[in-house]
Order: C-alpha cells, then sequence, then structure tokens
C-alpha cells in the first residue's frame, strides 16, 4: 500500500488527513495523483509541495514502491 | 530543552536557550536572534487564535538540515531552532531563532538566512482563527 498525507489547507480540501493506494507494480506519482485527482476534482490546485518519503519531489513520473508515503502540501506559512 | 533543534507545543524561554547556545562555545562574541510571535490583526482583521499544523518529521529533518547549512555557510559557532505548533494568542511566541558567532555580522546574517529560509522550507501551516472564520495564511515574503 502508499500511504498518503495531506496537510493543512489541502487537508481541508480532501478533508481527510490520510488514505491509503493500493501499490501495484511500476506505479508513478502521476498514477497516485490522478487517482487520487478523480476522487477529489479540483483539490490539488493548491498543491505546491509533493514529498515522498520526506523527500520533497518534482518528477511526477517517480516510480513508487510498496509502502511509501506521499505527502501533499501548500506553500508553507511557518513561522 | 538541549537539543538546539525543535518542534514543541509548549512556549520556550528564549534565556534558557541562549544560555545553551553560549555553553557550547567560549569563543562566541554575538549572538543574534529573531523572535517570531502572534499578532492579534492581520490582513485588515482581527485575530482571535493562530492554529500551526506541520508534517513533523520532514519538518524537523529540514530544520536540523537548515541549521547545519546556516552553520557551514556563516560560518557560525552554534545556532538553534525552536518552533511551536500549537494554538496560539496575540503575544505568544512561535518560533524562536539564534544564530552564535564571534562576530555580530555572521550572527545577523546567519539568523535572518535561517529564518527566510524556514519559511520557504520547513513544511508548517498556519491558520488564523477570526470573529468572520477560520483561514489559512498566505506566505508572507
Amino acid at each position: 500500500m502508499i500511504k498518503v498525507l495531506f496537510f493543512g489547507p489541502v487537508a481541508d480540501r480532501v478533508q481527510m488527513r490520510e488514505t491509503q493506494v493500493e501499490y501495484t507494480q511500476g506505479m508513478t506519482l502521476h498514477d497516485v495523483i490522478a487517482h487520487l485527482g478523480m476522487q477529489h476534482p479540483g483539490a490539488f490546485g493548491i498543491v505546491s509541495f509533493i514529498a515522498v518519503n520526506q523527500n520533497q519531489v518534482h518528477d511526477k513520473q517517480t516510480v513508487l514502491h510498496d509502502n511509501d508515503e506521499i505527502a501533499f502540501m501548500a506553500k508553507f506559512s511557518g513561522g | 530543552m538541549n537539543n538546539p533543534v525543535r518542534i514543541q507545543e509548549e512556549d520556550f524561554s528564549q534565556d534558557e536557550e541562549i544560555n545553551a547556545l553560549k555553553a557550547s562555545s567560549q569563543r562566541i562574541g554575538g549572538i543574534a536572534t529573531f523572535l517570531g510571535c502572534a499578532r492579534d490583526f492581520s490582513e485588515g482583521r482581527d485575530v482571535h487564535e493562530i492554529s500551526f499544523e506541520a508534517y513533523g518529521s520532514m519538518a524537523l529533518a529540514e530544520m536540523n538540515k537548515l541549521r547545519s547549512e546556516a552553520i557551514a555557510k556563516f560560518n557560525l559557532l552554534d545556532a538553534r531552532i525552536v518552533h511551536r505548533v500549537t494554538t496560539v494568542r496575540a503575544g505568544d511566541n512561535i518560533v524562536f531563532i539564534a544564530a552564535a558567532a564571534e562576530h555580530r555580522a555572521a550572527a545577523f546574517d546567519g539568523c535572518r538566512w535561517m529564518i527566510d529560509e524556514l519559511k520557504q522550507r520547513v513544511p508548517i501551516w498556519k491558520k488564523e482563527i477570526t470573529p468572520q472564520g477560520d483561514s489559512w495564511v498566505t506566505p508572507h515574503p
């Protein structure tokens, strides 16, 4: 399974903080975004950062592995 | 408290943080600090409370990386970063950053760099609770 986390404004839009997506061989970050985007149309418009296993990634063709953790995040506003 | 980089709910003591910094080296000639605190007014609205949320593990890792980078980049002798993740009211402390160096220029530059980088790189979000409703804060430059 892929663990998916949502934070801050993104969590409000999808109305949850965590979900899971079934892992399939060769799955990419783009596949997860497409899958969740169908369930939550428009929710990903405010996503500015994506992390896989707590490392920021920019390439949506990044190949995922079973038990990966993905986080979808809006622009940060700490401090 | 001894850990120089922390995310915590509870308030912090600037004196204790500075004492810990001073205890790390007797070569320190200057310490620059930044204290971020909660305002009661923002974007034309009264603010009752500010609520913080963080991707804790990633935020802490990024803050540690940021501290190490600052020490190397500005030749600091030590540095501390503490950020609260909780709900605060006007006047409450939010974030404390301190940079210690042999001379003031490096301390000032390092401190400024760390808070600027924290705002851009560390996954923490704040929501303002106002009489008109709640809203996530858009990042300020």
